[in-house]
């Protein structure tokens, strides 16, 4: 997730890019470049973040650049590795955004014809390929380039030889165009221009955009001309930051159809029908433990015990989820088993204090975590990041649905290792994952029903949550979310436990939420919501939209779309949190900052 | 000779008005109070215009788009960060030679552009009445001293219009301007570092209006509708009477009973009447409804806002999409006739008048029978609920009930 600009016009280009970027930086990146072009293309790149950057930067003059800002998922955080990437004759510059899935065989071809590589990034090769294929014009060359690259992109090139545009092109990562006065833009995300315009016009998947100062030409991947709509962005530059959404936590549920396409990127093969993961990552799964051992604080604990679930279920190696901040003092850590440590920041202070104590124990270690460079990824023997893009709002959302993601494709991987699982039984789960990012989409846009309920549950005192088998896990993090944002008091049960103990507490006035999904579990689930009804509270039931009897048991249906695998709990997920928003937002509460919360939890 | 107008202020003091709109897009007299500069400079002879535009860009662009509609060129520069009007002139560097600048919140008279426009480094001058709200002017001779901004006592009542005219050579001095205290790039502080190198000639205006706080509107409203034609371009039925200076535009209908008296001017698509009394100095927009048992005075109300039923408006402004529920009524006058004292952005400010009823923002919707006191602010979007009361300054978005 990275965050890229683009100029051409009468302003400064230098301060242009820096200004744009700097819109973006909110969102916390590693590092950051740009380029603009004088007589020659002027290149500056660092580590760091651009406004401790900026009084580095050297005052090249023009009035058409790029610029770049980073954050890490391929290739370590270091210069080389920043952006703009130039092509061998240092006559191209390109800024790029995006995972290129076949960069190695292209690498390799290029190499074979000499071209020497500076960085580690999948990016610098597209440099390379626009350069071989630079025979006439640039955007045929960008045309021609793209026609060999493999995976997802938003990127910008510009070229000494044609000093006056820029081209844009963009396939499954976003990209915009900034419609100007004597100027235009690219741009990966709006906020970074809209002190500069709020006309855009939306760059779809496969389409080049060539813009000068004063034109904007598009064609699609045959080379024809498309004719796109200007539109005119409404919010202000304070919203803008959250795209245009109320708050970060809604803007970060909304992410995630994006966010599932990057945890998947680069890891599952369709073509190959196989699950991959870093070379460090493999070589552990390939090594002998008798034990996993799960450790994590507050909603990365839950997503271990969805973990533990998926691992037992395909692989039936023994899983224990254990609470960082116990399982540092009092955990049995043998050399026999696997640690994987969950965390978002990469930086919370149980959880590294109970990786150190695995490490010196012996134990294989993994992290599983969003930031590349953090403290966790640095102690761990091999790390696996989740892509999500920063998380602004404390509670967590996206990246909770995406260290699942994480913990199955562990989960699938580790299944073909020992064979547990079949070629066909794990191609049919990377179909099932290809579908994820639509149906999250699908509760995305028909949320009225969510809102509808949250309603009834905005003055209550008390929420119950339940579930069986992976959906208790979710039934802990739905009641997680709700009370940390809400401040309602709210707990998660496994059905199956209400009977002895909780049931004492349930009135007509606690609202319980179930989840029901269409497996092995579900007539167990209609008798717990049986006997929750006795009580007469109301009953809100998370359902498969081909659950035609649910109604009957519930007062309330909120459906997500079947799946017929674990992975509904994905949807599942993504209906508890926005439940859990749309309630606290009824109830005025500061949703992005909870009372006594902090995002990335440093102390002990 | 190409013209510069400065229009890319947000015009923060003109809430809630400027919520949803920039504030050259404010109306006096059924027209942007751009538009008016843009006629005056036509008149004054310019054909080649450049907007500096920035908050709310795109309704000045599709407003006035390239011109055509005036039969002139018209080019916009998006100012970027709003730094200044040092910095806002600075943007047209690449796009002019010879050019005057025009202030976009002030009204120009045409002969004073004209004259501006004819004589190379030169500006515009004023004497009034209150200097210390405006840069002081000290002149030696004819000529430029020095510009000083908001003195607390003055030593010259002579002000700084906001009408220049440069050349290429200003933008040098634009590039060696610093932050004024205010922490912004002032196009003062770059004319006082060009009048140390080269002489810069004072023009005494005739016509100047400026507009600052949304009373203004009234007063430039007045001013304008005053030098208006009569024109009447709808029917109008039997037993209405239209006295003075009435403008009405077309598809707009005039019902039985209605009694004008100009200087009015009521836009296109309205419906006036039957049995409403419109008193002088009032603009009323498009697509408008004044019903049955209802006085406006001295108002300004925008496009598709309905006064429809036994309603009284009198020194307001009425935005865009209000209506008005059956009996509202606003004040317009303190019973102890002291002046009136309103709440901006949460400071309170005498507004100078004895008469003024309220500031309303777009979309408002009254309840039947609800009162707005004297000067009272209400934001865009607010509901006010039956018999209810408003007053002071009401944020956008709430509802008084």
């Amino acid at each position: 997730m990275c965050g890229i600009i683009g100029y051409t016009g009468f302003r400064e280009a230098n301060k242009v890019l820096i200004d744009c970027l700097k819109r973006l930086e909110y969102r916390g990146y590693d590092s950051a470049g740009i380029c603009v072009m004088g007589k020659k293309l002027q290149v500056f790149k660092d580590v760091g973040e651009i406004s401790k950057l900026e009084k580095e930067i050297p005052s090249f003059k023009g009035d058409i650049g790029i610029g770049h800002v980073r954050w890490a998922t391929h290739g370590k955080v270091s210069k080389e590795n920043a952006h703009p990437h130039l092509s061998g004759d240092k006559k191209i510059a390109l800024i790029h955004n995006g995972i290129i899935e076949n960069f190695q065989s292209l690498k390799e071809e290029l190499q074979q014809k000499g071209h020497i590589f500076l960085s580690q990034t999948d990016s610098e090769i597209i440099a390379h390929v626009i350069e071989e294929e630079y025979t006439d014009t640039l955007e045929n060359a960008v045309h021609n380039a793209l026609k060999k690259i493999k995976g997802s992109y938003a990127l910008v090139v510009v070229s000494e030889q044609e000093p006056d545009k820029l081209i844009g092109a963009c396939n499954e990562s976003p990209l915009v165009i900034g419609v100007g006065d004597n100027e235009n833009f690219f741009a990966s995300d709006i906020p970074a221009l809209l002190k500069y315009t709020n006309r855009v016009m939306y760059l779809d998947d496969g389409e080049i955009a060539v813009i000068t100062k004063n034109s904007i030409r598009v064609i699609d991947g045959k080379k024809k001309e498309v004719t796109k709509k200007e539109e005119i962005i409404t919010w202000t530059v304070k919203d803008a930051e959250k795209s245009g959404f109320d708050h970060f936590m809604l803007k970060e549920i909304y992410d995630q159809p994006e966010s599932i396409h990057q945890v998947l990127r680069g890891r599952i093969s369709e073509i190959e029908e196989t699950i991959g993961f870093p070379e460090r990552v493999e070589s552990i799964l390939n090594a002998e433990f008798e034990s996993i051992h799960i450790v994590a604080c507050g909603t990365s604990f839950y997503a271990g015990l969805v973990g533990k679930y998926l691992i037992e279920q395909f692989t039936k190696i023994p899983v224990f989820v254990e609470l960082a901040s116990e399982f540092r003092y009092f955990g049995v850590k043998k050399d026999t088993s696997l640690v994987i440590a969950v965390t978002q920041s990469g930086e919370t202070a149980d959880t590294l204090a109970a990786l150190r104590e695995a490490k010196s124990a012996g134990c294989k270690t993994i992290v599983i975590t969003n930031v590349i460079g953090s403290t966790a990824t640095r102690i761990a023997d091999a790390y696996v990041l989740t892509q999500s893009g920063p998380e602004i709002g404390v509670a967590a959302t996206k990246t909770f649905t995406s260290q699942i993601l994480t913990l199955f494709l562990l989960a699938l991987k580790e299944a073909s290792v020992r064979k547990t699982l079949g070629p066909d039984e794990i191609y049919h789960y990377i179909l099932q994952l290809k579908k994820l990012p639509g149906q999250v989409r699908q509760i995305l846009n028909n949320s009225d029903e969510i809102k509808t309920v949250a309603k009834h549950l905005k003055d209550v005192q008390s929420v119950f949550f339940i579930g069986r088998g992976i959906h208790y896990p979710l039934a802990l993090e739905g009641a997680l979310k709700l009370k940390e944002i809400s401040y309602i008091h709210a707990e998660g049960f496994a059905s199956g436990e209400l009977k002895h103990g909780p049931f004492s507490l349930l009135t007509k006035d606690t609202p319980v939420v179930a989840i029901v999904a269409k497996d092995e579990t579900y007539d167990k689930m209609i008798t717990s919501i049986g006997e929750v009804k006795a009580r007469e509270p109301p009953v809100i039931a998370i359902a498969d939209e081909k659950d035609s009897e649910i109604e009957k048991h519930a007062d309330f249906v909120l459906r997500f779309p079947s799946n017929g695998s674990p992975l509904s709990g994905i949807s599942i997920a993504v209906i508890l949190q926005l439940l859990a928003y749309h309630v606290a937002k009824l109830r005025g509460c500061s949703i992005d900052k909870p009372r006594n919360l902090a995002k990335s939890v440093t102390v002990d | 000779m190409k013209c510069v107008i400065l229009a890319a202020g947000e015009g923060k003091r003109m809430h809630p008005l400027t919520y949803t709109r920039p504030k050259v897009m404010l109306p006096i007299a059924n027209k942007p109070l751009l538009e008016w500069n843009l006629l005056n400079a036509i008149d004054a002879g310019i054909k080649d215009f450049v907007f500096v535009v920035g908050y709310k860009s795109e309704m000045v662009r599709n407003y006035f788009g390239n011109g055509e509609k005036w039969n002139v060129n018209i080019e916009y520069i998006n100012q970027g960060k709003a730094l200044g009007t040092s910095h806002a002139v600075g943007m047209v560097e690449r796009f002019v030679d010879d050019f005057i600048v025009l202030c976009g919140d002030t009204i120009f008279g045409k002969n004073d552009i004209k004259n501006i426009s004819q004589k190379e480094n030169s500006m515009g001058l004023l004497e009034v009445k209150n200097p210390h709200d405006y840069g002081i002017v000290e002149l030696k001779g004819k000529n430029i001293v020095k510009i000083y901004e908001k003195m607390e006592k003055p030593f010259s009542n002579i002000i700084n219009a906001g009408i220049y005219h440069f050349n290429k050579k200003l933008f040098e001095y634009i590039k060696k301007t610093d932050k004024s205290p205010r922490g912004e790039y002032e196009i003062t502080d770059s004319i006082n570092l060009l009048v140390k190198k080269q002489t810069m000639h004072g023009i005494i205006l005739k016509e100047w209006r400026d507009v600052v706080y949304p009373w203004h509107l009234l007063d430039a409203n007045e001013e304008i509708l005053k030098k208006m034609k009569k024109d009447i371009q709808c029917d109008v039925e039997k037993n209405t009477t239209l006295k003075g200076t009435v403008i009405v535009g077309k598809n707009t209908k005039i019902l039985s009973g209605s009694y004008i008296e100009g200087p009015v001017v009521i836009g296109s698509d309205c419906k006036i009447g039957p049995n409403c009394y419109i008193r002088p100095y009032t603009a009323i927009g498009n697509n408008c409804h004044i019903g049955n048992a209802c006085e406006v005075k001295n108002s300004i109300i925008m496009d598709n806002s309905n006064v429809s039923h036994q309603n009284y408006v009198g020194d307001s402004v009425i935005g865009q999409n209000c209506n008005l529920g059956a009996g509202t009524k606003v004040a317009n006058l303190r019973l102890d006739k002291r002046n009136i004292k309103i709440v901006l952005n949460g400071k309170k400010l005498d507004t100078k008048r004895r008469k003024l009823g309220t500031i309303m923002g777009d979309n408002v919707q009254t309840g039947i029978n609800s009162m707005m006191n004297v000067g009272s602010m209400i934001g865009n979007n607010v509901f006010i609920g039956l018999g209810a009361t408003a007053e002071g300054e009401i944020k956008p978005k709430s509802k008084i009930l």
